[in-house]
């Protein structure tokens, strides 16, 4: 056991004590972390002209001052295209006719967190008479039938822009209504309460969907090019053949080699929740037993394709090259960033078959900070699955020895 | 320790191919107890094979081995508990510490010397706390030679052990083998230096295309040449034609770029008649050394080719 916890402790602190080691595990994924939350979370994103939009209006009432309807018709209007033949504003969904409404809202909302919604409108049950009677007592505080939901995900850059187009709108509604009432008076207006979606409609920053990202980002950059790395470094300079001269098995060897790379995930961890929490106030606590369990299932699936990269690798020169084709389309397609919801089918089919995908949903949604879109057993069996074939691939392959 | 005939390790019939190669092609020896044990034999001959099988980082196609009496197919973790390597290529890491690798290297033992008592056996006690990339070739090797004997072992491979060094790291690690041997220890030995194999080995074994083609002391095969003297020199453009008046003189002549060997069995006409041909052609006879035959004239003799070909 004792020489068991020393490989894993002399793996860690040769992490630690060489520089180009440090930087790709601890330094890039915090340096990365800072730059994603500073321009994504602040900046808007040029070039988008079109937002889709879901609008649901629960009113049901009617009659002479049916304000929902005004607030509906600016809205079908955005939705149409201009007569010059311009790209509408929005592309406006609503519930087809006898659609359940919970149902649809569930849905919608759920389209938001994957991205494919830029807004979510809810104009309530009870908005006409509520906001009649706000409007001749101006000085009464909102109510919820007097509130209009706009349901955005700050995760999304295009639902943050989006968001501020619709406050835009209701602003001009306000002014159409109060003229229509000869009433116009900023206490008057329409009010507007804007809500991040998270799992349960929490509020959900950038910061607290991309740390998890990071994290397994961190994790994900460990294994595929720690593990291969070290190991073919190892053999390769003849380092491990000392090791086979003693009674070190490569089982033990193994079992300390793991446990030092599961050690740097977890100090990996540790610096990049201590940075997204006290530097950008990431609010996601990891203290559940989901959570852990797919930080721990993630550690060992990148572990497991650490040693696969290693077994299908000649030389340590041609691991740290498979190891860098596989690492831009995997990690960039495994939806740690930004969501993956529109994607081109060729695109998608590495999202599906890519383990980060489920990782980074799993972990997410156990989180809170994004709705389920796999199947739960998926993000489990998934990985799983990676984990098996790598191992198996590795047992059969994996050269301990400089071949002859 | 070793069996009760005073054995320590017994090789019958020992194969391994690589493909088509014969790298080692059924080789049987004896090592005694208590003896330092040198194989020989230029690049390729088949003596590194020999010793990772021994060493147990590689299996035999066929053969027995048998070490501290017990007979096996292949070196088990039992006898690598008893057993300090020392391989020729080894490397440690280089951002971990003197001390760190030795501490590391005993955990892998049930019953380890300690650390600071091999740091100081093999002088490196004042860089405990160097990291390996800072060391010299030879600090390293005196690390490597510690990292064997960190468990007191019975059995110690040396491959090369001075390859590469200079000539006051390569006494030290003399040194050491001697101390090593006055301690009872057995060693098994390659090197490339005949120097180096005359002045520690008991025994030697010649070893040429995977097969041994001579065994015994150094004094031994050296007395196999029979009662020759070895005369030396250097002279340019010398050709066969310019040394046939030699040959009726000697036994043998061996031209090697511009040096010269001449074989004889009678030292004094031998001398005679060659400085009366050297005043004759107006030669420079440089260099010249008179020598007992050592272990590389035994391989030149016994496969017409020297050791570093």
């Amino acid at each position: 056991m004792k020489g068991i916890l020393l490989i894993a402790r002399s793996h860690l602190t040769t992490a630690f004590r060489e520089r180009i080691t440090l930087f790709w595990f601890l330094v890039f994924p915090m340096f990365l972390l800072v730059i994603l939350t500073l321009i994504f979370a602040n900046m808007g994103q040029e070039g988008e002209i079109n937002f889709p939009v879901t609008l649901l209006n629960e009113e049901t009432s009617g009659g002479m001052t049916d304000f929902a309807a005004i607030v509906e018709g600016v809205f079908e209007k955005a939705g149409e295209a201009s007569h010059e033949g311009k790209e509408p504003l929005f592309t406006l969904t609503q519930p087809s006719p006898g659609e359940d409404m919970k149902t649809f809202l569930t849905n919608e909302k759920n389209e938001l967190r994957l991205g494919r919604r830029a807004a979510v409108i809810v104009i309530p049950s009870g908005f006409n008479q509520a906001l009649l009677e706000r409007m001749m007592r101006p000085d009464s505080p909102p109510t919820t039938e007097s509130t209009i939901t706009v349901y955005t995900n700050e995760g999304n850059v295009a639902s943050e822009m989006a968001t501020s187009i619709i406050e835009q709108i209701f602003a001009g509604i306000d002014r159409e209504i109060l003229a229509q009432t000869g009433r116009f008076d900023e206490g008057r207006a329409v009010p507007i309460e804007t809500l991040w979606v998270g799992k349960n409609g929490e509020e959900v920053s950038y910061v607290d969907f991309l740390l998890p990202g990071m994290i397994l980002m961190g994790f994900f950059v460990t294994g595929l090019f720690g593990v291969p790395g070290s190991i073919l470094f190892a053999r390769d300079r003849r380092i491990l053949r000392r090791y086979w001269v003693t009674p070190l098995t490569v089982p033990r060897y193994l079992a300390g080699f793991s446990l030092g790379q599961v050690g740097l995930c977890v100090i990996q961890f540790a610096f990049l929740y201590l940075l997204g929490r006290f530097a950008f106030g990431a609010s996601i606590s990891f203290a559940k037993p989901e959570s852990l369990f797919f930080l721990i299932l993630a550690s060992i699936t990148f572990l497991s394709f650490g040693f696969f990269i290693a077994s299908i690798a000649k030389t340590a020169n041609s691991g740290m090259a498979i190891a860098n084709v596989l690492n831009m389309p995997m990690m960039f397609l495994g939806g740690l960033f930004f969501p993956i919801g529109g994607l081109p089918w060729l695109l998608k089919a590495i999202v599906f078959v890519n383990p980060l995908t489920y990782l980074a949903e799993g972990l997410r949604t156990s989180l809170g900070v994004q709705g389920e879109t796999i199947s739960s057993p998926l993000t489990i069996v998934v990985p799983l699955c990676w984990i098996a074939f790598c191992i198996l691939v590795a047992s059969l392959r994996l050269n301990w020895d400089v071949e002859r | 320790m070793a069996n009760t005939n005073g054995t320590m390790m017994r090789v019958t019939k020992l194969v391994k191919h690589y493909g088509e190669v014969h790298a080692v092609d059924g080789i049987s020896f004896t090592i005694p107890h208590a003896s330092v044990f040198t194989i020989l034999g230029p690049n390729g001959a088949g003596k590194t094979t020999t010793l990772e099988i021994l060493e147990g980082i590689r299996h035999p196609d066929s053969g027995e081995i048998e070490v501290f009496g017990v007979r096996l197919k292949r070196i088990n973790r039992a006898v690598k508990e008893r057993m300090g390597v020392l391989l020729q290529d080894g490397n440690f890491e280089p951002y971990l510490r003197v001390k760190e690798v030795m501490t590391l290297f005993a955990s892998f033992f049930k019953s380890p010397l300690s650390v600071d008592e091999v740091l100081n056996k093999v002088a490196l006690e004042e860089k405990m706390t160097a990291y390996i990339k800072t060391l010299s070739g030879g600090q390293k090797q005196r690390l490597a030679v510690g990292v064997a004997l960190v468990n007191d072992p019975d059995l110690i491979f040396l491959d090369e052990p001075t390859t590469g060094l200079d000539p006051q790291a390569r006494r030290n690690i003399w040194s050491i083998i001697t101390d090593l041997k006055g301690q009872g220890k057995t060693i098994i030995l390659t090197t490339h230096y005949m120097e180096e194999a005359e002045a520690l080995s008991d025994h030697v074994c010649i070893m040429d295309h995977g097969a041994i083609i001579a065994e015994g002391s150094p004094r031994d095969l050296a007395a196999r040449l029979g009662q020759e003297t070895i005369i030396e020199f250097t002279s340019p453009d010398l050709s066969k034609n310019d040394l046939a008046p030699l040959a009726g003189c000697c036994k043998a002549i061996r031209v090697d770029g511009e040096l010269v060997t001449v074989e004889t069995e009678d030292l004094v006409p031998t001398m005679d008649h060659m400085l009366t041909w050297a005043k004759d052609h107006a030669l420079s006879l440089k260099n010249m050394v008179v020598r007992q035959p050592n272990l590389e004239d035994v391989f030149l003799s016994l496969t017409g080719r020297r050791l570093r070909e």
